[in-house]
């Protein structure tokens, strides 16, 4: 909708997202930013709890200041309705019969309290897709478990083989876990409507992010196969402890490498000792899997940085097909040359805040008139409402002002 | 499209009648396949026994004892500690994520190989791939090519940094796509120097899922529209968005995040703390002042919670260090689980950190049915991840067959699929594109 008259992959598909707080909400606006027309309900008045998250602008506070609300909202249509109150409940129940998709990310029980289980929902529209996003599933033991997203990634088992092993293991930071949750729903959410749109059958799709994390790619589900073929319980690795494998001091920071025997010929040439090669020692896989030749490359390796800036160190290893990268901070990330020659962070207007800066999209459509992703801001709370009623129910100015007044919307 | 597919007989899956190229690699790449195929996609991996992509199936082709023995503790392990006659058929990386998948063989450096490939584009309706744009280059997939063979077809490109960009040939794995987006720094300790700073590869999982949420997009597009797609989705530039809000707390309010470790930005307790047992955690996180009066109570500390230092949020934050010593000291000496378990009871946020035995044990998946056991021809029966979500319609979504062994689905690639006669399968196969071994000569 927002999109205007432009063909994107998601246009047509209608969407009523119930989804508060983060994974829910990043996960539609990526069918917002690609092309679906997202109607988000938000509770009068309140709106979405994000609303005041941090960070927001310059630290200001404010129903309309928070960034992260602005970052997860993009494209989206905002209106309020308050789905406790009959009225509120029928007209979801008819905007529902309109759309294809319903996203949520309540407690697992909470859709079915309201009377708005998938049951009730596709009944009238039995092509419809159902997403619902919650931290453990909506069934086994722990569904109504409390967790904050430390305790789903904790429990997801990533976390036990990340860090320094004689110190605790280590969170992967910020709101990774939601995001990456988010974005799982989608790409669930995406495969129902291919199915749907197929056969004319919908579906309820169950996504729990301790499930997600634990039959994820990063060091789970291979991991999990690995202690079965070996009985082995992995470990934090100790630093430095694979052949050309750490993280090194360099003039201006630090740069991280990972090659292994295999490939440590390739670093060899990138530290000057191609010599090395020729020795018996080196000069086989197996015999670089000889615990004693760690040391010795690390002795080659440290002043060879010691000598180099970051960007010496990175020129050097693409050279030589090292696989490595400086270690950044945001700062470095928004001035890297190639993030710039990608235009990879960009602009977009907000009515009150101005120019406002965001990552850009995770891909890119090779269209002539599009990429995907353009952005139009995150809505005001309630944007949308009027719109919206007359365009899917026909709501009449005079409905519309007595469900103000009896605070339905 | 598809007919007969081996991996999936389930003619009511979502994504049945979708064939994919695979042209992936290590992890990212494999995995956006595995959610296709897991969904009832048809997933035609195109190897090549004259070639061995470090890292998809294991670190060699042939590994020697000792890469073989070091890689139990990074899950890199080999099905009974042994590499076996075909090592590549018994790596636990490449039988995680290759389950459901087909496996055909070509060299693509050969005339007749570049024939099959191009038959192959044509009857297919999407292609993946995830390496160096230098080596596609010299192979000759590209869009302009392969849209003239099907111009419905969506090719999904995602090398690490993206086809243009100074970047473009960049070799780097996920953890070093990570350091350069800002990550290891604010995940890292705030009390070790950044050269500790952890490696892990949550750009290869968030590139896998943006993959196929972007394969999955371009087929809408071409059923809307009649027309493919070209789409290109660098690893990079699906993980940087994951790091949406430090970005713009820089960009905008121009603070700069660092060394976090397991704290949040406001509140406390919230961190990670030792247990009774070889290296056994439990998180601890409460965002309200009732979850943190149970957490008092169950420690038996009801006087914690009126210490000036810890009365509420915003001093319990100031005093974060003294608050975890005491938590941990009282931690320590109990069971993960039964703290875990205790204070869920109360609703307070814990959960453990769990490790592979944890996961193969714990009640929630096992009720769930997370896990699915599958027999592999070479290496036995083992339990694979079903889904990590679940269909309410569908029984069958999820972990069917094995990984396949090299080479494994020739026939009916060369032959059903593409429709090659007998005769010329004998020839691809003397002529050296079909096998099941990789050639004698990659170490």
């Amino acid at each position: 909708m927002v999109n205007g008259s432009k063909i994107l992959p998601m246009s047509g598909i209608r969407v009523l997202d119930l989804t508060w707080h983060l994974a829910g909400p990043y996960g539609t606006r990526l069918l917002a930013d690609y092309g679906a027309d997202v109607i988000k309900i938000e509770r009068p008045s309140e709106g979405d709890p994000s609303r005041e998250m941090e960070p927001l602008f310059k630290d200001e506070q404010g129903p309309e200041k928070s960034l992260l609300y602005q970052y997860l909202n993009t494209n989206k249509r905002s209106i309020t309705l308050n789905l406790k109150s009959r009225e509120g409940k029928r007209i979801f129940l008819e905007l529902s019969s309109h759309v294809d998709v319903v996203v949520e990310n309540f407690s697992p029980d909470v859709m079915g309290r309201l009377g708005l289980d998938y049951g009730v929902l596709s009944s009238g529209n039995p092509g419809l897709v159902m997403t619902s996003i919650s931290n453990f599933g909506s069934t086994g033991p722990y569904k109504n478990w409390q967790a904050s997203e430390l305790t789903t990634y904790a429990m997801g088992g990533a976390m036990i083989n990340t860090g320094h092993p004689e110190k605790p293991p280590l969170y992967i930071g910020g709101h990774i876990p939601s995001f990456h949750v988010g974005t799982v729903s989608a790409a669930a959410t995406a495969i129902s409507i291919l199915g749907a749109e197929k056969s004319g059958q919908g579906d309820h799709i169950d996504l729990g992010a301790f499930q997600i994390w634990m039959g994820a790619i990063d060091r789970r589900q291979s991991y999990l196969m690995s202690h079965q073929y070996t009985g082995d319980i992995s470990t934090r690795p100790w630093p430095a402890s694979a052949l050309g494998t750490g993280i090194w001091q360099c003039i201006d920071g630090y740069f991280m490498t990972a090659v292994g025997v295999g490939l440590f010929p390739r670093m060899a040439n990138m530290i000057g000792a191609s010599d090395l090669l020729n020795d018996k020692n080196w000069s086989t896989a197996a015999a670089r899997s000889d615990p004693e030749r760690l040391d010795e490359s690390i002795a080659l390796i440290v002043p060879w940085m010691l000598e180099r800036t970051k960007a010496e160190a990175r020129d050097a290893a693409q050279e030589h097909g090292v696989y490595g990268g400086p270690i950044n901070s945001f700062e470095d990330l928004l001035n890297d040359p190639h993030f710039q020659h990608r235009e990879f962070f960009q602009e977009v207007d907000h009515p009150k805040m101005g120019p406002i800066t965001y990552p850009s999209a995770p891909f890119k459509l090779h269209l002539d008139n599009s990429k995907g992703n353009e952005k139009i801001a995150a809505p005001l709370l309630g944007e949308h409402t009027e719109e919206v009623l007359k365009d899917f129910l026909g709501t009449s100015a005079s409905e519309i002002k007595k469900l103000r007044e009896g605070g339905v919307i | 499209m598809t007919a007969n597919n081996p991996t999936n007989p389930d003619d009511s899956l979502p994504l049945k009648g979708m064939r994919i190229l695979d042209i992936t690699v290590v992890w990212a790449g494999p995995y956006s396949t595995m959610q296709l195929a897991d969904w009832g996609a048809e997933v035609i991996r195109i190897e090549s026994t004259k070639y061995f992509a470090a890292t998809t199936r294991g670190q060699m082709a042939r590994p020697p004892q000792g890469v073989v023995d070091g890689g139990t503790s990074t899950g890199m392990g080999y099905a009974w500690r042994e590499a076996g006659e075909r090592p590549w058929n018994r790596h636990a990386i490449f039988n995680a994520h290759a389950r459901n998948k087909l496996s055909m063989t070509v060299d693509l450096t050969k005339p007749e190989g570049q024939e099959v490939f191009e038959r192959l584009v044509e009857k297919s309706d999407g292609l993946i791939e995830n390496n160096l744009p230098q080596s596609m280059d010299k192979q000759g997939i590209g869009w302009e090519r392969l849209s003239k063979i099907n111009p419905k077809l969506v090719m999904l490109r995602m090398p690490a940094f993206g086809l243009g960009g100074p970047y473009r040939n960049y070799r780097t794995w996920g953890n070093h796509m990570e350091s350069i987006s800002g990550h290891p720094l604010i995940r890292t300790y705030p009390d070790l120097s950044p050269e500790y700073a952890p490696a892990g590869v949550p750009a290869d999982a968030a590139g896998g899922i943006g993959a196929a949420l972007g394969m999955l997009m371009g087929r809408r597009y071409v059923r809307r529209t009649g027309k493919g797609l070209m789409i290109e989705a660098p690893t990079a530039e699906n993980f940087v968005p994951l790091l949406g809000d430090f970005v713009m707390d820089y960009s905008m309010n121009g603070r700069l995040w660092t060394q976090m470790g397991n704290e949040h930005w406001y509140l406390a307790p919230h961190n990670v703390y030792r247990t009774q047992g070889e290296d056994a955690w439990v998180t601890i996180a409460c965002w309200n002042e009732d979850q943190w009066k149970s957490l008092c109570e169950i420690m038996r500390m009801k006087d914690l919670a009126n210490d000036p230092r810890f009365k509420d949020n915003e001093s319990r934050y100031k005093n974060r260090k003294e608050l975890d010593a005491i938590i941990s000291e009282w931690s320590q000496d109990r069971q993960a689980s039964w703290i875990m378990d205790k204070l869920q009871l109360e609703k307070v946020p814990s959960g453990i950190v769990m490790n592979e035995r944890d996961a193969t044990e714990d009640r929630h998946l096992h009720e769930r049915e997370f896990f699915s056991s599958i027999e592999h021809p070479e290496v036995g029966t083992h339990k694979h991840v079903r889904t990590p979500f679940k269909s309410g319609n569908h029984e069958n979504v999820g972990a069917r067959r094995a990984a396949p062994t090299l080479g494994e689905d020739n026939e009916y690639v060369y032959k059903t699929v593409l429709g090659y006669t007998d005769q010329e399968y004998a020839d691809f196969e003397e002529k050296g594109h079909i096998g099941t071994e990789f050639d004698p000569s990659i170490p």
